[in-house]
C-alpha cells in the first residue's frame, strides 16, 4: 500500500495570495517561486505558478495563486475564494489603508469558504522600509490575535521570512487535510485505522 | 558595442529571446541610435523590424513621445533629412494614437514640419503631414456617444421579453466601448502603481463589470420562488453562450462569476430547478474560465480565437503586474532592459491591437444601451446582496417559504447614505427615460400606463410598484414621475462622483486642456481648473470634459459628516445628563419644576419649527449642501445651549468647591486649637504626677 502511494503524484496545496493593490503580494511570489534572480520569465505559462517543494522531509507541490492586477475585480474574488486551501493575506506596514483592507478580505473569506479555521496567515510586507512603518507590530498582532491566525513580517525585497510564510501555511494546509482525513475514516469505517497510519 | 562618439551604451543578446530582438539593454540615447540606424533609404531594415516595432510601441515606457520626438529632431540637425522623417512618417502611419492623444508631441512634429517647409522641401514635408491622422476621440473621451444609427430596430426594452443574443450583443458594445479606451499609458500606470486613483478609464471598465455581475446577481435574488430564479439563471447562462460565440471573455467572465458567486451558488433549491442542459454549460464555461494551472484553458481558448476578441482583462493586467515586478527596469549599471520591454510589448501589442477594431460585430441600439447602463450603474455591497441571498434561502432550512416573502422594496435599500451630485445621474437617467418613453409610449401622449410599467419594471431588481411612482395617483406615469423615481433611487450608486467645481485660473506654466489635450492660450485667465480634482479645459470645453470628477475631498466630506453626528448625539446625551442632574440637585418647589417643563416645551416647539424651516430650505433650494447648512446651525444651536448650561453648572461647582475649602481651612485650625489643648493637658497631668511623686518622696 505505501508503496503505491508513493508512485502518487505528490500533493498539492493550493495558496491563495490577497490584499490590496501595490503591497508586494507578486513580489513575495516571484520570490518564493524563483530564488534566484530571473532573467526570462514568462507569465503566461500554465505552470509558472507552481513549484515542487520538500516540506518536513516530504515532496509536495505547491500552486499559488496570485490575485494581483484583478483586486478591484471584487465580483470575481468570490470565485476565486473558493478554490483556495489557504490564504496568505498581505499588507503593506508603510500603508494603513491596506491594513484596515484585510479586515474585508478576512471577511470575504470566511463567508466563501464557511469556515472559522481556514488555514490563514497576516502578512505585513516591507519591513526593509521600517522607517516609514504607519502600522506598528503591536497594532497588527493584535488583529492577528482577534482572529486566532499568525502573524509574520516580511520583505519581499531583502527576502526575510519569504519562505518562512509559505511554509508556515502548507504545514497548516497540510494539518487541516490530516484532520480531514482522519474524520473521514473514523465516520466511514472504524475498523480501517491501519490506512491511516499508511498515510501518515 | 559602443555606441559611436556618444555616451550610450548597450549590451546585445547572446541568445535572442524575443524572435528578432538583438539588443538586450542599453541607455534610451542608443535605442535612439539604433531606430536611426534601422531606416535606409529603402524603409526598415528588414532585421530590425521587430526592434523597430517593440520600440516604437514601449517608448512611453521609459520617455515620452515628446523627448524621443525632440530626439529625432536633434538628429535631423545635420544629419541625412530622408531618413529622420522616414522615421518620423513610420511612426505616425504606425502608430497614429500617439500624435492624436499627444498633444505636446504634435506640436513639436508640426514644427519640425515648419523647419523643413521653411527650407523649402515639400516632399519631405508631406512625410511629417499630421493631418491624415485618424481622430481617436473615443479613446480621449469617458463616453462618446456613437451618432445614432439610421435603421434603428425595434427591439424590446423588457429583460423578460429581452433575447438572449440582442443582450449579449448590446453587452459587447458597452464592454467594447469601454476596453478600448484604456490606452497604454493607463496600463504602465497601473503596472507601477497597482492601484485604480486617477486611473478613470480602467475604473470605469472594471466598475461595468463589477456592476454586471451585480445585476445577475440581483436579477436571479430578486425573484421569489426557486422556479424563477432559475429561469432567470437560466436566462443568463444562454446570454454566455452568445456572448462566447462573439468572442467577448471579460463579458463572459462576469455574467459567469456572477451566477457562480457564492451568493447564488448556495442556493441548493434554486439550482435543483435548472435544466440539467443550462448546468452542463454552466460547468463548461466555469472550467474555461478557471484559474487554474495560471488560466491555461481560457489563455488556449483565446490564442486560439481569432478577429474581434475582448480578453478578461484582469487576468492580462496579471501578467503586466508580474512582468513588471519579475524584471528590473535598469540591469549591468544602469541600462535599459529592453529584453522586458519586448516581453511587455507582446501582451501590450496584443491588447492595443485589439482596441483598433474598427467595428464591432453587433450594431448598438442606444435604447436598449441606455437602459443597461443604467441598470448596471446600480451598486450594491456584497453584503447586502449575501443578505438577500440568506433571506431568500436561509442557511440549512429545507423548506422554502410557501408564500412569497415581501419583496424587497429598491428604496428601502438606500436609506441612511448620503445623495450625491443629482446631476451626474441625472443625465444617466434622462437617457433611460427618454428610451423608455421612445418604445412604450405607444400613442405618444408622454405618459405609460400600468401594464406598460409593469413590463419595464422587470428590469430593475427590487422597483417599487406602480403606486409609488405615479406620485399624483393619475392612473398614469409621466416623464417626469419616472425620472423624479430613478433620481431617488438611483442617488447611492455613483456616491463617489461629484461634479467639477471650475474655477477661472492664471497658470503660469504651459498647461493643457484634458479635453482636447490642446495648449490653453493666453497671458491670464488662460483656462479653468476644477477646485476638487484639479483637471484643467478651455472655457468652452469645460462643460464638454465627460470625465467625472473624483474628487479627494470626497471621502472627507463624508467623514465630517459622521464626526458632526457623533458630536450632535454627544451634546443630546450631554444635556440630558445636565437636566438629570439639575433635578436632583434641585429641591425647588414644584411650580418651579412645572415652569422648566414649560420652557422645555417652548424650547421644543422651536426646534420642531427651525426643523420645517430647514425641510422647506432643503425643498426650495433641493440641493444636499444647503440641508446640511442647516442641519450643521441647527446642531451648533444645541451646542451653545449645552455649553451655556455647562459653564453655569461650572460656576456653581467652583463656588461650592470653595465654601469647602474655606471649612477644611476652619477644621484645620481647630485640630491645631486642639491639639495644643490636648499637649497642654498631658503636661499639666504629669507635672501634677511628678509633684506627687516628689511629695511622696
Amino acid at each position: 500500500m505505501s508503496k503505491a502511494k508513493a508512485q502518487q503524484p505528490a500533493v498539492i496545496h493550493k495558496v491563495i495570495m490577497v490584499g490590496s493593490g501595490g503591497v508586494g503580494k507578486s513580489a513575495l511570489t516571484l520570490q518564493f517561486m524563483y530564488d534566484e534572480f530571473v532573467e526570462d520569465y514568462e507569465p503566461t505559462k500554465a505552470d509558472s505558478y507552481r513549484k515542487k517543494v520538500v516540506l518536513d522531509g516530504e515532496e509536495v507541490q505547491i500552486d499559488i495563486l496570485d490575485t494581483a492586477g484583478q483586486e478591484d475585480y471584487a465580483a470575481i474574488r468570490d470565485n476565486y475564494f473558493r478554490t483556495g486551501e489557504g490564504f496568505l493575506c498581505v499588507f503593506s506596514i508603510k500603508e494603513q489603508e491596506s491594513f484596515q483592507a484585510t479586515q474585508e478580505f478576512r471577511e470575504q473569506i470566511l463567508r466563501v469558504k464557511n469556515d472559522e479555521n481556514i488555514p490563514f496567515l497576516l502578512v505585513g510586507n516591507m519591513i526593509d522600509l521600517k522607517d516609514q512603518r504607519q502600522v506598528s507590530y503591536e497594532e497588527a498582532t493584535k488583529r492577528a490575535q482577534d482572529w486566532h491566525v499568525p502573524y509574520v513580517e516580511t520583505s519581499a525585497k531583502t527576502r526575510v521570512n519569504v519562505d518562512k510564510v509559505f511554509y508556515d501555511l502548507m504545514r497548516e494546509i497540510r494539518a487541516r487535510k490530516m484532520e480531514a482525513i482522519r474524520q473521514n475514516n473514523g465516520k466511514q469505517n472504524k475498523n480501517r485505522k491501519k490506512k491511516k497510519c499508511v498515510i501518515l | 558595442m559602443q555606441g559611436g562618439d556618444s555616451p550610450a551604451r548597450a549590451v546585445d543578446e547572446e541568445k535572442p529571446g524575443t524572435a528578432g530582438i538583438t539588443i538586450r539593454a542599453a541607455t534610451p540615447e542608443h535605442l535612439i541610435q539604433l531606430c536611426v540606424k534601422a531606416f535606409t533609404e529603402h524603409g526598415v531594415d528588414e532585421q530590425q523590424v521587430e526592434f523597430v516595432k517593440v520600440f516604437f510601441l514601449m517608448h512611453q515606457w521609459f520617455m515620452t513621445s515628446e523627448d524621443l520626438a525632440q530626439a529625432f529632431i536633434d538628429l535631423y540637425q545635420g544629419c541625412d533629412e530622408t531618413v529622420t522623417c522616414d522615421k518620423d512618417s513610420y511612426w505616425i502611419v504606425n502608430f497614429p494614437v500617439h500624435f492624436d492623444m499627444d498633444g505636446r508631441l504634435r506640436s513639436v512634429v508640426q514644427n519640425l514640419g515648419a523647419v523643413i517647409q521653411s527650407e523649402g522641401n515639400k516632399q519631405l514635408r508631406e512625410l511629417v503631414d499630421l493631418s491624415t491622422v485618424p481622430s481617436y476621440d473615443w479613446m480621449r473621451n469617458m463616453s462618446v456617444r456613437n451618432p445614432a444609427s439610421k435603421h434603428a430596430r425595434k427591439v424590446s426594452l423588457v429583460f423578460n421579453h429581452l433575447e438572449p443574443e440582442e443582450l449579449a450583443a448590446q453587452l459587447t458594445y458597452l464592454e467594447y466601448k469601454a476596453f478600448r479606451r484604456i490606452h497604454f499609458v493607463d496600463f504602465k500606470n497601473y503596472a507601477l502603481t497597482a492601484s485604480l486613483k486617477d486611473q478613470p478609464k480602467l475604473e470605469r471598465s472594471i466598475a461595468l463589470f463589477n456592476g454586471l455581475s451585480q445585476w445577475v446577481q440581483c436579477m436571479v435574488l430578486c425573484k421569489t420562488t426557486p422556479q424563477q430564479r432559475a429561469d432567470v439563471i437560466t436566462k443568463f447562462i444562454n446570454v454566455a453562450q452568445h456572448l462566447r460565440v462573439l468572442q467577448n471573455f471579460n463579458t463572459l467572465m462576469a455574467i459567469v462569476g456572477g451566477l457562480s458567486h457564492s451568493a447564488l451558488a448556495r442556493l441548493s433549491k434554486t439550482i435543483a430547478c435548472l435544466p440539467s442542459e443550462s448546468q452542463k454549460l454552466l460547468m463548461e464555461y466555469t472550467e474555461l474560465l478557471s484559474s487554474n494551472n495560471n488560466f491555461s484553458n481560457y489563455r488556449k481558448v483565446y490564442h486560439s480565437c481569432t478577429g474581434f476578441k475582448i480578453p478578461i482583462l484582469g487576468v492580462h493586467l496579471k501578467d503586466i503586474i508580474s512582468l513588471q515586478t519579475a524584471l528590473p527596469d535598469k540591469v549591468e549599471g544602469g541600462l535599459l532592459n529592453f529584453r522586458k520591454m519586448a516581453q511587455l510589448a507582446i501582451i501590450l501589442r496584443e491588447l492595443t491591437h485589439l482596441q483598433g477594431h474598427e467595428s464591432v460585430p453587433v450594431e448598438a441600439n442606444m435604447d436598449l444601451v441606455n437602459t443597461l447602463r443604467l441598470s448596471l450603474d446600480l451598486h450594491y455591497t456584497e453584503d447586502e446582496i449575501y443578505e438577500l441571498s440568506l433571506a431568500r434561502e436561509p442557511r440549512g432550512s429545507l423548506s422554502s417559504p410557501t408564500t412569497p416573502t415581501k419583496p424587497v422594496v429598491f428604496a428601502d435599500w438606500v436609506a441612511g447614505v448620503s445623495p450625491p451630485d443629482p446631476n451626474t445621474i441625472n443625465k444617466h437617467v434622462h437617457d433611460m427615460v427618454e428610451a423608455v418613453f421612445k418604445n412604450y409610449d405607444h400613442d405618444k401622449d408622454g405618459f405609460i400606463s400600468h401594464g406598460e410599467f409593469e413590463a419595464i419594471a422587470g428590469n430593475f431588481p427590487f422597483i417599487d410598484s406602480f403606486c409609488v411612482l405615479d406620485a399624483d395617483q393619475d392612473g398614469m406615469i409621466s416623464k417626469v414621475e419616472m425620472k423624479t423615481y430613478f433620481i431617488r433611487a438611483n442617488c447611492h450608486a455613483l456616491r463617489n462622483s461629484f461634479k467639477h467645481a471650475f474655477h477661472e485660473t492664471t497658470y503660469f506654466r504651459p498647461t493643457f486642456c484634458i479635453h482636447c489635450t490642446g495648449l490653453l492660450w493666453g497671458l491670464i485667465k488662460q483656462g479653468w481648473k476644477c477646485k476638487d480634482c484639479g483637471i484643467n479645459a478651455h472655457k468652452h470645453c469645460k462643460d464638454l470634459v465627460v470625465m467625472e470628477c473624483r474628487s479627494k475631498g470626497s471621502t472627507k466630506r463624508n467623514e465630517s459628516l459622521t464626526n458632526g453626528v457623533t458630536v450632535h448625539e454627544m451634546t443630546l446625551s450631554a444635556k440630558r445628563k445636565i437636566s438629570q442632574r439639575q433635578k436632583r440637585s434641585s429641591s425647588s418647589p414644584s411650580h418651579m419644576s412645572e415652569q422648566s417643563t414649560q420652557t422645555d416645551d417652548v424650547t421644543r416647539r422651536a426646534t420642531t419649527l427651525r426643523d420645517a424651516q430647514g425641510h422647506r430650505e432643503v425643498t426650495v433650494v433641493d440641493g444636499e449642501f444647503y440641508e446640511e447648512q442647516s442641519l450643521l446651525y441647527e446642531r451648533l444651536l444645541k451646542a451653545e445651549e449645552a455649553r451655556e448650561k455647562l459653564m453655569e453648572e461650572n460656576c456653581m461647582l467652583r463656588s461650592r468647591l470653595d465654601t469647602a475649602n474655606e471649612q477644611i481651612v476652619t477644621l484645620k485650625s481647630h485640630i491645631g486649637v486642639i491639639r495644643q489643648n490636648t499637649i497642654a493637658f498631658i503636661l499639666e497631668q504629669m507635672d501634677a504626677l511628678h509633684m506627687q511623686r516628689d511629695t511622696e518622696v
